[in-house]
């Protein structure tokens, strides 16, 4: 159920019209193939061509979004930026004639056309799947920039609150539980569910509370909560990061891709 | 290192120094203390010492500018003021000290405004303090002036156990401000003279505590309340449950269903903060609205929009969650409050970063802030209703311009005694070095906060550079729409 809110459109009506530009292409790819022979560089072949390369002229201006806001909000940006992307590989697609491409250049831009594609898409389905299980699943936001400030934070609370503490809680609170205080540990498994392994891990804290003396089982319920709190920024550290890491799989790529592009048009061009 | 603002700085620290609390004998000889029983005089004036100060101006100084807002009352003690009652310039920017000699305007001087003379035991500056509204008219020394400042608690003290002046201050509410007042409410704005005359001398003024109830549903309404200052609640019983349908603010009225119907209060009224109300009998308001025919129209809409949003609550108790949220957290203040989607937000700081490159590298709000379910309320400006952190600039450099949204801060005068700052409740502003120094060596501070991107055709920068549409402003005036988009 999530999955399919995280994949459902924001604005239903701008992806309903893509999806009719989008088959409009592949009905005038279909009429220009029943009318005879298709060549990329004439007539709808090359059509699609240029379709594809100022779609991907546009999506590279992305990164310009701010000052053009006198134009259009951001929002309007992204948005455009999503949709017009999606259809330049369609429009590569068609203007390759939906086949493997001969030569070199044309395959690797083809190639490169679907990668910055399937990660601009991945990118858009982590940024509406990540927020909202951040959100929901932890009370605790902060910044990405501050996690390590607070961690250290919360490591100095729980060794104030441990002072006077019994031997059997002090030692397994040196041995074990500082220790994973002190140091992020991100983790994939944050990415299907915020609250992963938080049961387990508080688990030995929870069983030691059975053999230590009164005092020291506020103490437990304290380091509890700190626990629970350094749990959420480990889920914080690797999904923010993740959030604005996958973008080292979209964006270099897509500066090679419009390289390769302006190539291809000169080279087009010029014989 | 900035020699204007040196200068600035320098009276307002030489006048901080004499900003001690006054003298207790110097206090009990005065007329205004003379009000207050003898056996409890000695408490009151140890309770209000630390609000009250005297200050000394030389002729031509500058006590209060129009425009400016105040907490302050001010009583005579020696020598003469002058009232400026009509400036011939509405003041946009005072790049002074308050008690410094004013600057002279070539229109003010060619165009002088009609001026009124204050003397020993005259009052000043109560009623923008009590509403929190701007001071209306620039005050300034006539003659040598000695003056007593008290500000809002001591003058609450004093009205408390002094019914005297209570009575003072409310006649001169009533001659002076009230028709104006009743004029302003739309519900009053096409009632004859003749009528408003009427309601003026027969409304009651009361003040409330925070918290205090004003109505309980279910008892019988006998009157008509108009909030002249402060907020108030307006909630309904569901179930034993307090939900909050609306608020009151200043301006808005209640109790016009008691006129209408003769019937119970439909919901319980209580004061959120120290609020000023207008009160007027169920009788005189009735007979008023009977020779009024528009007046009539206006209350029965009022009553069915009212009655409307109290089913709809009822029927829909998580409707005023938001509502109750608002009252609790102060965003009622507020008349453009950012706030955050976190369900959509992406953490990418492009809100901070265009709020940046607005501020010339520097971002007036912090993306952290109090958390409401998937809503964030960032530390950002709420250009609140009333502003208190207008209060007490020495230098005139924080300011709203009249009939605009946005609280500014000019740089150029900001002298960094940060005032302002801890002012804000919220603690929506912060001081910042500039890199510079100050004569005595330590960093050169300025206050910084959000101005709505003044002057930016596009909005503010936050809002407009959100690639997910996240960030948006809100007006918690319009609960319909807080609603709507916080839902």
């Amino acid at each position: 159920m999530r999955i399919v809110a995280a994949t459902r459109p924001k604005k239903p009506r701008v992806f309903a019209a893509t999806l009719g530009v989008a088959l409009l292409l592949v009905a005038l790819h279909g009429f220009g193939l029943s009318r005879g022979r298709f060549d990329p560089g004439r007539g709808l072949g090359l059509l699609f061509g240029v379709v594809a390369a100022a779609g991907y002229v546009f999506a590279a201006a992305y990164p310009w979004r701010r000052r053009a806001s006198r134009l259009a909000p951001a929002r309007v940006w992204t948005q455009a930026h999503v949709y017009l992307g999606s259809l330049a590989f369609l429009a590569a697609l068609l203007h390759a004639g939906l086949a493997r491409p001969q030569g070199l250049v044309a395959t690797a831009l083809l190639l490169l056309s679907g990668w910055t594609t399937l990660t601009g898409l991945l990118g858009t389905a982590l940024q509406k799947w990540i927020p909202s299980r951040l959100t929901e699943g932890l009370r605790v936001e902060v910044l990405l920039e501050r996690i390590e400030e607070l961690r250290a934070r919360l490591v100095a609370d729980a060794d104030a609150r441990m002072a006077g503490a019994g031997e059997v809680l002090s030692r397994h609170y040196r041995q074990e539980l500082r220790p994973k205080l002190a140091r992020p540990m991100p983790a994939w498994s944050y990415l299907i569910e915020v609250r992963a392994g938080r049961e387990q891990t508080l688990e030995p804290l929870r069983r030691l509370a059975g053999f230590v003396p009164a005092a020291d089982k506020t103490r437990i319920d304290d380091l509890t909560g700190l626990h629970i709190e350094k749990l959420e920024l480990d889920a914080h550290l690797t999904l923010q990061r993740l959030l604005r890491g996958w973008l080292v799989l979209h964006a270099p790529p897509s500066g090679v891709l419009l390289g390769l592009v302006a190539f291809h048009v000169f080279t087009g061009l010029w014989y | 290192m900035n020699a204007p603002k040196e200068q600035l700085r320098r009276e307002y620290e030489g006048r901080l120094r004499l900003l001690v609390p006054g003298d207790a004998a110097e206090l009990k000889r005065l007329p205004l203390l003379e009000l207050v029983p003898p056996r409890i005089r000695d408490s009151v004036v140890a309770k209000i010492r630390p609000y009250a100060h005297f200050l000394d101006f030389a002729p031509g100084q500058v006590v209060v500018a129009a425009g400016e807002y105040s907490d302050s009352v001010y009583a005579i003690v020696r020598g003469a003021a002058v009232v400026a009652l009509e400036p011939a310039q509405p003041v946009t920017r005072r790049a002074q000290m308050k008690g410094s000699p004013p600057p002279k305007p070539a229109a003010a001087s060619a165009a002088p405004g009609r001026v009124q003379t204050l003397g020993a035991g005259d009052l000043f500056g109560d009623r923008s303090a009590l509403s929190r509204f701007s001071v209306s008219a620039t005050v300034s020394a006539w003659t040598p002036l000695r003056v007593l400042r008290l500000r809002l608690p001591a003058l609450r003290m004093l009205t408390a156990v002094a019914p005297e002046l209570r009575r003072t201050l409310d006649q001169r509410y009533r001659d002076e401000t009230l028709s104006q007042q009743l004029r302003r409410v739309g519900l009053f704005a096409e009632v004859d003279e003749a009528a408003i005359a009427r309601l003026r001398e027969q409304a009651e003024l009361m003040s409330l505590s925070p918290g205090q109830l004003l109505a309980r549903e279910g008892t019988l309404a006998d009157s008509f309340y108009l909030v002249r200052g402060g907020y108030l609640k307006v909630s309904v019983d569901v179930g034993g449950a307090d939900l909050a349908v609306t608020y009151l603010r200043p301006g808005d009225f209640a109790g016009e269903t008691a006129i209408l119907f003769d019937q119970r209060w439909p919901f319980t009224l209580q004061a959120v903060e120290h609020a000023e109300l207008v009160r007027l009998a169920r009788e005189d308001m009735a007979a008023v609205a009977g020779d009024q025919p528009r007046l009539n129209d206006r209350l029965w809409q009022e009553a069915l929009a009212r009655l409307k949003t109290r089913g709809a609550v009822a029927r829909n108790p998580v409707a005023s969650e938001y509502l109750q949220m608002a009252i609790e957290t102060g965003l009622v203040h507020g008349e453009s409050v950012l706030l955050i989607d976190l369900t959509t937000c992406t953490r990418c700081d492009d809100c901070v970063q265009a709020c940046a490159d607005t501020h010339g590298g520097q971002p007036v709000f912090i993306r952290e802030g109090k958390r409401y379910r998937n809503w964030l309320v960032p530390t950002a400006c709420y250009q609140c209703t009333d502003p208190v952190c207008l209060v007490d600039c020495p230098t005139g450099a924080i300011r709203r311009s009249v009939g605009t949204l946005e609280v500014t801060i000019d740089p150029a005068t900001c002298i960094g005694c940060s005032n302002c700052a801890t002012r804000c409740p919220w603690d929506n502003i912060v001081m910042v070095e500039t890199g510079g120094a100050r004569a005595d060596g330590k960093p050169e501070e300025v206050a910084v906060k959000c101005d709505l991107c003044r002057g930016r055709a596009e909005g503010p920068a936050c809002v407009s550079s959100c690639p997910h549409g996240s960030a948006v402003r809100l007006s918690f005036k319009d609960m319909d729409k807080v609603r709507s988009v916080l839902r």
